[in-house]
């Protein structure tokens, strides 16, 4: 027994090895006074102040950041009504369509997304920029976020709303007090799976920027074909840090309320890319 | 319940404070007003000090974005959805957006400085008397070559490629025009050649070529020659600009058979929203002073005369990037070929890729 469990401690620490080595690869050379990412020649902060001092940069990093938000907040609103949708359909057959069709569009090739949203957007005639990449994000987002929140749904026991419904509740009742208090875990997943979507998201997005809006993932990988500067990897180490920051402070959170946290069994489940 | 809708609202407050403070940084730097330009450029391919100067000349406001290939370039602006007042795509990107008639009639009478431009570089195949477009840079494909690595080798010739010394070291850009004009000027064709017999004779040229290419690479062919990965590449002008910047061992030379010269030209598309300040700035681009300080920020080789004798000697009469007329001439430029012959070089390319 003890020596499995050897093994698989091996195991962890080397799938963790080679998830985190080249972001600590990445750090370590953003603070290289050389300017390459070659031979490290001396400590330096000069990529950080440019970094701080490119406010183009900064617009692009706020403009990410407000799209993330809006994009995953806009999409769990419409995930629930669609999960509820379809929780409440009738006919299996049809149910399995709609989880099917929604389950199409997670799968689905990103660039596809991307080339599609382009050709909708112009021939609507709705100009590139802000509202284009807030449209699409909230689009795939949308998927994801339904798959997040069903199987709470389906969890649920349907006494439950009976129940409530015997007791005299009204339907509002019924889903404010009731089914959304239960589904809340899938719904904040179903938000957080979307913030890294949109967080990260470069194929769509790159189709749909315009007119000098951008999104940071475009942005980097129009930098990077004239070979990465340093200010990227300074970038990328003070977001990964503040993205830690979060996940720490998130943790001390829910560890005060000292509640017993009931498993998630969504969380576990991987969502196909 | 509570909860959802507090942090719902949260969220809410956040993304309007991070809207309303990039807002505020945009209108601070000026990127949003209504005087402005949009620039639709190549990565890297103007001297940003520049924009800010023709900013404070003008009064206009400059947006500028970058692409990385004319067919992302010509997706964009196809598509409408931008308003783009300047793009600067090459040659047959040219000849194509003329054909679609997405571009916009210069106005020379707004360009003066037009007069600046070699002769030599105006009234090309791409566009006959310059109706749509104005040079902005230009350049050659050619070999890049490392001398302590080729020991003495002379590239006077394409047919020193086939130096059976040269096995296994020599690196091919992805392109089919490039690659399939060097066979055909290695044989003493035209790169435009149609002829059948002439493009079969190539392919088996190329063919034979097979042992000493190394690899067939797209934008990474600059860092595996600069770190001496091989010996000798097929390189555009500009690449090879930037690679004996890296590595000062390499040189590089256009062979005495002929070759390809490309031109990266300023066009007003159809779309602009400000065709104005469009001209303006395509002629502020003229200027020999603005030329020069632009040419020695991105190290290729610009057609404006003026601007030659503000560049250093070195620079300018570096017959490797600023070849002499005697040369020039012999370069022939891409012709349109036609949608049919064009998927023909593509086909006869992609042989040769699955022969190597």
């Amino acid at each position: 027994m003890r020596n499995k469990n050897g093994f698989s401690n091996l195991y962890l620490v080397l799938v963790f090895a080679v998830l985190y080595a080249p972001i600590f690869y990445l750090m370590y050379y953003s603070f290289n006074s050389g300017g390459t990412m070659h031979e490290f020649e001396g400590f330096t902060l000069d990529y950080y102040r440019e970094v701080i001092q490119d406010t183009r940069l900064i617009i692009i990093v706020i403009n990410t950041l407000v799209i993330a938000l809006l994009s995953s907040a806009i999409a769990t609103l419409i995930a629930i009504v669609g999960a509820l949708a379809i929780q409440r359909t009738r006919s299996r057959r049809a149910k399995n369509s709609l989880l099917s069709l929604n389950n199409v569009l997670i799968v689905s090739p990103d660039v596809i997304i991307g080339a599609s949203f382009l050709i909708l957007f112009t021939i609507v005639g709705i100009k590139l920029g802000f509202v284009s990449v807030l449209l699409s994000h909230v689009a795939f987002s949308v998927p994801i976020a339904v798959l997040m929140i069903l199987p709470h749904l389906q969890d649920m026991s349907p006494t439950l709303t009976d129940a409530a419904h015997d007791l005299g509740a009204s339907r509002r009742d019924v889903l404010t007090k009731v089914i959304l208090p239960i589904i809340k875990p899938g719904i904040f997943s179903g938000f957080f799976m979307a913030l890294t979507y949109s967080l990260d998201d470069f194929a769509v997005t790159f189709f749909v920027t315009g007119n000098g809006y951008s999104t940071l993932s475009v942005e980097i990988y129009s930098r990077a074909r004239q070979g990465v500067s340093l200010s990227i990897n300074a970038l990328s180490t003070m977001i990964f840090l503040f993205t830690i920051l979060l996940v720490v402070g998130y943790y001390f959170l829910t560890r005060r309320k000292h509640r017993p946290r009931i498993a998630e069994p969504v969380a576990e489940l991987g969502v196909p890319r | 319940m509570k909860q959802l809708v507090n942090t719902f609202l949260a969220i809410l407050v956040v993304a309007f404070a991070l809207m309303y403070l990039g807002s505020w940084m945009n209108s601070n730097e000026g990127y949003s007003g209504s005087n402005t330009l949009t620039i639709y450029n190549w990565g890297d391919y103007i001297e940003p000090e520049l924009l800010k100067e023709f900013e404070a000349e003008t009064g206009i406001t400059v947006i500028y974005q970058t692409f990385d290939s004319n067919e992302a370039m010509l997706t964009k602006v196809e598509q409408g959805g931008t308003t783009f007042d300047v793009v600067i795509p090459s040659d047959y990107a040219i000849a194509k957006m003329r054909e679609e008639k997405l571009l916009l009639p210069l106005d020379h009478s707004k360009l003066p400085n037009l007069v600046n431009i070699d002769p030599r570089f105006m009234d090309l195949s791409f566009d006959p008397g310059n109706e749509y477009s104005v040079p902005y840079f230009w350049g050659t494909v050619g070999i890049i070559y490392n001398p302590e690595m080729t020991k003495g080798m002379n590239f006077d010739s394409w047919d020193s490629l086939w130096d059976s010394r040269l096995k296994n070291n020599i690196l091919l850009v992805d392109g089919a025009r490039e690659v399939m004009g060097m066979a055909l000027n290695s044989l003493h064709y035209s790169v435009n050649d149609q002829n059948e017999a002439h493009l079969q004779a190539a392919l088996t040229k190329l063919n034979k070529l097979s042992p000493n290419v190394k690899a067939i690479v797209g934008d990474e062919i600059k860092m595996l020659l600069a770190n001496e990965e091989a010996a000798v590449g097929i390189v555009w002008s500009g690449d090879a600009a930037e690679i004996m910047d890296e590595n000062d061992k390499l040189d590089y030379i256009v062979p005495q058979e002929g070759s390809n010269k490309w031109f990266d030209n300023m066009v007003i598309p159809r779309t602009a929203a400000n065709v104005d300040g469009a001209h303006q700035f395509i002629n502020f681009m003229l200027r020999p002073d603005v030329a020069a300080k632009n040419a020695e920020y991105v190290g290729y080789s610009t057609p404006n005369v003026p601007a030659l004798k503000l560049l250093p000697a070195e620079v300018s009469e570096d017959t490797r990037f600023y070849p002499p007329a005697t040369l020039t001439d012999r370069l022939e430029v891409y012709d349109n070929l036609g949608k049919r012959m064009l998927a023909h070089y593509n086909e006869l390319f992609l042989k040769f890729k699955m022969n190597k």
